[in-house]
């Protein structure tokens, strides 16, 4: 009964099937009422399409109130869940719309006031926060490869080598460099640029390879 | 964290036929019936005040105790009304006129007595029933209100439970005024507008979580709730 109900070619039969199952708004999109208070019924696909709808219309609205797509999710899911437990409280007599965003705008405006006082009490933590009695456990570049780095800081041309390891590993400025290479700016800048390229596709080269 | 995907998924199998609300006026009367019923066994049990007959002749006792009891019926009204979300929010204005009304006899009855008694008149048994008479009252209908309500635990638990703190406060003043002779000078005061005070309080600071935790009890969540209403 229930797959028949849903299909959008309707078998044969003897018996007239309701017209009203597919109902559509004048937009031609779904009718909510109407899925709501067959999902009232216990008519899963009923219900199934309505969250599907509801879902990118809440997000509309959370996408608003919320930075992070991680909130804007969670409102979401918020709102999803309390549509669920309240589902019982609709009456299909009255409009969905203002039903739905009374709700939304509910639970979203919890959300807003218990992240303001988090954020009153809270700090969250970065890295530079967290503090292991291992001291490497402590550097950012754990995962860093820095013999592999260095290896082919060796296999550029000498140009490019000089100007790499007076401008980035020494950190020397570009007119420090000029002074003691006896280059001019513009080309150690050329090299430099030309070297961090030809690092780069080194690098992932053997990455791509590894 | 779920994906969204899965909530809906999860939400779907969990979606168990479920009854319908019955409309909020109707849920509104089934309560008052409750409170009706709580109302007559108190007064069967325990007595009519003695001078009621002559208190009935009084038009400001008889204004303030029809005050009280519409108080407590449109506060009902709009609890149930304002529990559900797409109600407007003015339904909280709905008991604010019979209030008026009820707070200003409770007023004027309490200077008139303090003029004519003085300050001095309480009477501590009498008192002490008085508190029995209450809890019997606001009890019942508290935990019916609870249950009735649960549902706008995350919709909006603060309004709808200063209005239910208000019917309960108002049902509970019209049932000690029915009971108890109580009504000179500062007691007037302090249990009609204490004992409102005290209840609409208390269900404005602890509706809150009240409302969530008898949700959380009755309701198993998120697979199936709401079914039994």
């Amino acid at each position: 009964m229930a797959a028949s109900r849903h299909s959008r070619t309707p078998p044969l039969s003897l018996v007239a099937t309701p017209p009203a199952e597919d109902t559509r708004r004048a937009d031609g999109g779904r009718d909510w009422s109407d899925l709501m208070a067959r999902a009232q019924d216990g008519d899963r696909g009923a219900y199934r399409s309505l969250l599907e709808d509801l879902t990118p219309y809440i997000r509309s609205i959370a996408g608003r109130c919320f930075k992070e797509p991680s909130d804007v999710e969670d409102a979401v899911q918020d709102v999803l869940m309390t549509v669920h437990m309240v589902r019982h409280a609709y009456d299909p007599n009255r409009p969905f719309g203002p039903w739905l965003l009374a709700i939304a705008n509910r639970r979203i405006i919890d959300r807003l006031r218990r992240e303001t006082r988090q954020r009153a009490r809270e700090m969250a933590l970065s890295a530079e926060h967290e503090t292991f009695s291992d001291v490497p456990a402590n550097l950012d570049q754990a995962n860093f490869d820095e013999a592999a780095l260095g290896e082919a800081i060796e296999r550029l041309p000498p140009e490019q080598r000089q100007a790499i390891k007076m401008l980035k590993l020494n950190e020397m400025s570009l007119k420090e460099a000029a002074a003691a290479s006896g280059r001019s700016i513009a080309a150690l800048k050329v090299a430099t640029h030309r070297a961090l390229k030809s690092l780069r596709r080194m690098l992932q080269d053997r990455s791509g390879r590894s | 964290m779920t994906r969204t995907p899965d909530l809906i998924d999860a939400l779907v199998d969990g979606a168990t036929p479920v009854r319908r609300l019955r409309p909020p006026l109707v849920r509104a009367a089934l309560w008052l019936l409750l409170a009706a019923l709580v109302l007559v066994l108190i007064v069967t049990g325990h007595g009519l005040r003695p001078d009621i007959a002559e208190r009935l002749r009084q038009p400001v006792f008889v204004l303030s105790m029809v005050a009280a009891l519409i108080t407590g019926i449109l506060a009902a009204i709009a609890s149930f009304q304002i529990s559900l979300p797409d109600r407007s929010r003015w339904w909280l204005l709905l008991p604010s006129p019979a209030l008026a009304v009820w707070l200003s006899t409770i007023g004027y009855s309490c200077l008139s007595d303090w003029v004519s008694v003085g300050p001095n008149d309480n009477r501590v048994s009498e008192t002490v029933r008085c508190f029995a008479t209450l809890l019997l009252t606001s009890v019942p209908l508290s935990i019916a209100m609870l249950v009735m309500l649960r549902y706008t635990a995350l919709l909006r638990p603060t309004e709808s439970s200063a209005m239910s703190g208000l019917a309960i406060a108002a049902m509970t003043a019209f049932s000690l005024s029915l009971v108890h002779d109580l009504d000179a000078s500062l007691t007037i005061l302090a249990w009609n507008l204490g004992v409102a005070g005290l209840i609409a309080g208390l269900a404005c600071l602890f509706g809150r979580r009240l409302f969530a935790w008898t949700a959380l009890r009755l309701a198993s969540i998120p697979a199936d709730s709401g079914n039994r209403s």
